[in-house]
């Protein structure tokens, strides 16, 4: 039997819940992992090394890199689930010193909470697989846990939404109909869901790792009227900075 | 070749009668496309269709499939044995499919494909190009073989040719609806030809470009399209003659799995990734010329593998044009003359 726990760093909470959600095939993980650690479902509490971790949300906090090193440091497998935790989500968008963002929000300066400028954990710690999307598709996490349980290294997804778009025949909304859609500079494994409602993706699967182009992507939205503000800010809504031209 | 004519009064009833060799699919329109569906009431086809985004080869390769169930250990075939009768198939796609034939169909044969070839009828049908179509350039604008039938527009119905052993069993089982053509359908059918052979907007000299490709590897066209594409695949989902795909295996319980295939395409950073963690296409730019060498280089007394049929113009984000980037690969450094000139030069 193999261990798993299960940790939470700054976030909404979604990535953890999402475990819970794989409802029957949850039996399944339990089948295979004892775990041994995990907040959100209980407060039973085991020390001691860990074959896989998962951590889900940003480093935010004093307190976030402290589970984080723990986390890195009893386990053999560290998986980073959810956007926050592969490319800083939204959190990490926002620019400007922690002094500032206090004294804006708080009205003080003063740290009390030890917050830290919201980073992925990829920045403080060696993550073994990352998978992306907010919330992440729950059955990549399953083949993930089965394929690590039988002594398997899964495999990252190496192409955009637009694949998925286009084996499930939905209409390119970018090209048919000028809407802006991040689609082909975004991880595919999302089944391309929004594309279903005709809705463009925002990219919350985060940047392709290699061979993105977003440059070639903006020059397309200005030519549809956006202007550079506007894809500024759609670049960076998920991917903390990883997207510039 | 047999030829009848089937008038457009009994279109509806001859429709109907081919739902006996299997679930009739045609072109449908879907908010700004056009996609193969199955069709109950004929009502519901684009019969004037430009191109469906997706091409017929759905039927044999589908986008993606579970081809393979691994229970009690043991790995057990999928097939869909459904019958189809693939209605409204343009010849460029027709002659896409002879293409996929050659690879699907050679040692070692691909099972699944080959079923699905022989429990499906095509019937063909005649079509006007729009601004992105150059098959007549690679002469596939005519389809010879490769159909069961072949039905031409004409002003008042239909002009059928036969093309294989099934058609002609069709041809005699709807005899009652049939009628031999007479002289005025065979000169509308020439009149539509001729119409259609001179609606062609986009050209292409197919015969230098093989020779071109040998000097244009390094060519700088290369960099500017690298700059330009955003290596989403989208090209190659959409082409008729596109013949990659992936396989992966998905757990459904921690025993049982099923084996996937999808397309998958060479702008992927993987796609030419090898043991070692060699990869033979590294950049943005080894893998978009890739495309253009498996289009129109690779054996090119094999045929070219492109059919002309504009989809991944019309499907390419990045609005990059097929034809285009071949001009100016031929107009590059290491080559002055442009292809069309070259003819005559
Ligand atoms: S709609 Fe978006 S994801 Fe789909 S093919 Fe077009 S650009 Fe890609
Ligand atoms: S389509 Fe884009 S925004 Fe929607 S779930 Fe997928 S990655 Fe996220
Ligand atoms: S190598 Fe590329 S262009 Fe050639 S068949 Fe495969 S996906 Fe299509
Ligand atoms: S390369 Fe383009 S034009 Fe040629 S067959 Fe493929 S999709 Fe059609
Ligand atoms: S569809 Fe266009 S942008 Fe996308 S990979 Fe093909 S050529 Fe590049």
């Amino acid at each position: 039997m193999r261990t798993l726990g299960v940790f939470e760093l700054t976030g909404c909470g979604g990535c953890a819940l999402n475990i819970i959600f794989l409802y029957n095939k949850l039996f399944d993980v339990i089948q295979l992992y004892k775990i041994k650690e995990f907040h959100m479902a209980s407060s039973y509490r085991e020390e001691g090394s860990l074959d896989v971790a998962l951590v889900s949300g940003s480093v935010s906090t004093q307190r976030d890199l402290e589970i984080l090193r723990r986390a890195r440091e009893n386990s053999r497998f560290l998986i980073a689930i959810g956007t926050c935790a592969t490319h800083g989500n939204m959190q990490s968008s926002l620019e400007g010193s922690m002094e500032e963002k206090l004294e804006r929000i708080y009205g003080t300066r003063d740290n009390y909470m030890g917050a830290l400028n919201s980073k992925p954990i990829v920045e403080y710690v060696k993550v073994d697989f990352a998978i992306p999307g907010c919330p992440y598709d729950k059955d990549e996490l399953y083949q993930a846990l089965i394929l690590l349980a039988k002594g398997v290294e899964p495999v990252y997804k190496d192409y955009p939404v637009c694949v998925e778009c286009k084996l499930n025949e939905y209409e390119c909304v970018l090209v048919k109909r000028g809407i802006p859609c991040l689609g082909p500079l975004t991880v595919g494994g999302c089944n391309a869901i929004c594309l279903r409602s005709g809705i463009g993706c925002i990219g919350c699967r985060g940047p392709l790792p290699k061979g993105v182009n977003p440059a070639g992507e903006a020059r397309i939205l200005k030519e549809l009227g956006y202007d550079d503000e506007y894809i500024r800010n759609k670049y960076k809504t998920f991917s903390g900075g990883g997207l510039k031209w | 070749m047999r030829y009848s004519k089937l008038p457009k009064e009994n279109f509806e009833a001859f429709f109907k009668s081919l739902e006996k060799w299997g679930a009739v699919y045609g072109p449908v329109k879907r908010g700004r496309i056009y996609s193969f569906e199955k069709i109950k009431d004929p009502n519901e086809m684009s019969l004037n269709y430009t191109r469906t985004m997706i091409p017929p080869k759905k039927f044999f390769v589908k986008p993606r499939e579970r081809i393979l169930r691994l229970k009690d250990g043991e790995w057990v075939e999928e097939c869909d044995e459904e019958k189809k009768v693939i209605f409204g198939v343009h010849s460029c796609d027709i002659n896409a499919l002879l293409i996929l034939d050659k690879v699907y169909l050679s040692y070692p044969e691909d099972p699944l494909y080959k079923r699905r070839r022989e429990n499906s009828l095509i019937i063909g049908i005649s079509c006007m190009p729009d601004e992105l179509c150059f098959c007549k350039s690679l002469g596939t604008d005519f389809a010879m073989h490769g159909f069961d039938l072949f039905l031409h527009e004409l002003p008042d119905g239909w002009l059928v040719r036969t093309g294989s052993v099934k058609g002609h069993e069709i041809i005699w089982r709807s005899r009652e609806l049939l009628q031999e053509p007479n002289e005025a359908d065979l000169e509308n059918f020439r009149k539509f030809e001729d119409r259609r052979i001179k609606s062609f907007k986009k050209e292409l000299d197919a015969q230098g470009i093989a020779d071109l490709f040998d000097l244009a590897y390094n060519s700088d066209v290369w960099k500017k399209y690298e700059e330009l594409c955003l290596g989403c695949g989208n090209c190659n989902m959409v082409c008729p003659t596109c013949r990659c795909y992936e396989v992966c295996d998905l757990w459904t319980s921690p025993y049982e799995a099923e084996r996937v295939r999808r397309y998958d395409s060479c702008f992927m950073e993987t796609h030419g990734l090898v043991a070692g963690g060699h990869n033979f296409r590294a950049t943005r730019l080894d893998r978009f010329r890739n495309r253009y060498y498996c289009k129109s280089y690779f054996d090119p007394q094999a045929g070219f593998n492109c059919v002309g049929c504009g989809r991944c113009d019309e499907f390419c984000p990045a609005g990059i044009e097929h034809v285009k980037v071949l001009y100016e690969i031929a107009r590059g450094r290491s080559y002055n003359v442009p292809i069309l000139q070259r003819k005559s030069a």
